[in-house]
């Protein structure tokens, strides 16, 4: 009897960790704006095949997954000396399952969201956004963070 | 009694382990971008051919003086795709006069002594502003008047666009 019950407490303790390491979240693309002009506002669509950013994220089929973003409110530039502002707009994230018959779903990136996984494991978010710089922007490379984090039920 | 404790003891890390089933992971990406100074495109010159006449074609070649010319200045050593929306007949009223065999070239000087030699079309053509933010751009081309081609002054719109890439 007491063997029966140590096993079945081993068995159980074997599942558990076959279920946490289904999960992965991975960085697959930058949101890359290019070229700006000084004084002149540039977006990128999160539909934008090249400059959106892209994430990959795999749980499980019937598994809840809760996404939720740090976005930075500038770019700074990386020679030093200036930053830039740059907006997410509420439809500026879109979520995509692998299945065929997966629907997009555009979502607001600046509010986590929770979503439940019925026909992909595994799902693409993309996400678009906007800076501005100003008229005399200093001119050079500008960088910013965005940090995606997952949590799955 | 020694084994009724270490049972419970394993069987309250299981649940304590089932439990705890919300897990998160992070990744991260970058957002980037390259301010530039605004690009300026300027039409220097009109593509000239001069006196034409009926069946007798007539080219300009870009180190012509009568050759067509842009000026651009721009981002310092930026690179810059060329694009070109040419016409295919010039007109005068009614009459068209067709034009093509399209030639082109440009060089960070003004000078077309060592231009680069590309073909002007709706395909984007990479160059690139000097040190400097400066870039010439000549255009020639042919001109093919029918045996019957009524006399008269014909005219046409060649246009540059040229962006950051």
């Amino acid at each position: 009897m007491r063997r029966c019950v140590l096993l079945t407490a081993f068995a159980l303790l074997a599942v558990v960790r076959a279920l946490t390491g289904q999960t992965q979240v991975t960085a697959i693309r930058d949101l890359a704006f290019g070229a700006v002009i000084r004084g002149v506002q540039t977006t990128v669509a999160p539909s934008d095949p090249i400059k959106s950013g892209r994430l990959y994220v795999r749980y499980k089929i019937g598994g809840q997954v809760q996404v939720a973003f740090t976005l930075p409110t500038r770019l700074n530039r990386v020679a030093g000396g200036g930053n830039m502002p740059i907006t997410f707009a509420s439809t500026d994230a879109i979520a995509q399952g692998t299945a065929g018959s997966s629907q997009p779903v555009t979502f607001d990136p600046n509010n986590p969201i929770t979503f439940t996984l019925q026909t992909s494991a595994d799902f693409y978010i993309n996400l678009g956004g906007r800076v501005t710089p100003a008229a005399n922007q200093a001119t050079g490379a500008y960088q910013g963070t965005v940090v995606l984090t997952c949590t799955f039920f | 009694m020694r084994s009724t404790t270490r049972v419970s003891a394993a069987l309250a890390a299981i649940f304590s382990l089932t439990a705890a089933a919300a897990q998160a992971q992070s990744a991260s990406i970058s957002a980037t971008a390259t301010v530039y100074q605004a690009m300026t495109v300027t039409g220097a010159r009109t593509l000239d051919f001069g006196n034409v006449f009926p069946g007798v074609s007539k080219a300009i070649a870009v180190t012509a003086a009568t050759s067509g010319q842009f000026s651009l200045t721009g981002q310092s050593s930026a690179n810059v795709n060329l694009t070109f929306t040419l016409p295919t007949n010039l007109t005068s009223g009614a009459n068209n006069l067709p034009i093509g065999t399209w030639t082109g070239c440009t060089n960070p000087t003004n000078s077309t002594a060592g231009c680069t030699a590309f073909t002007p079309s709706a395909s984007a053509t990479a160059s690139a502003f000097s040190g400097t933010g400066a870039l010439w751009v000549w255009v020639g081309g042919t001109v093919t008047p029918a045996a019957n081609q009524a006399a008269g002054t014909y005219t046409g719109t060649v246009q540059l666009t040229a962006a950051y890439f």
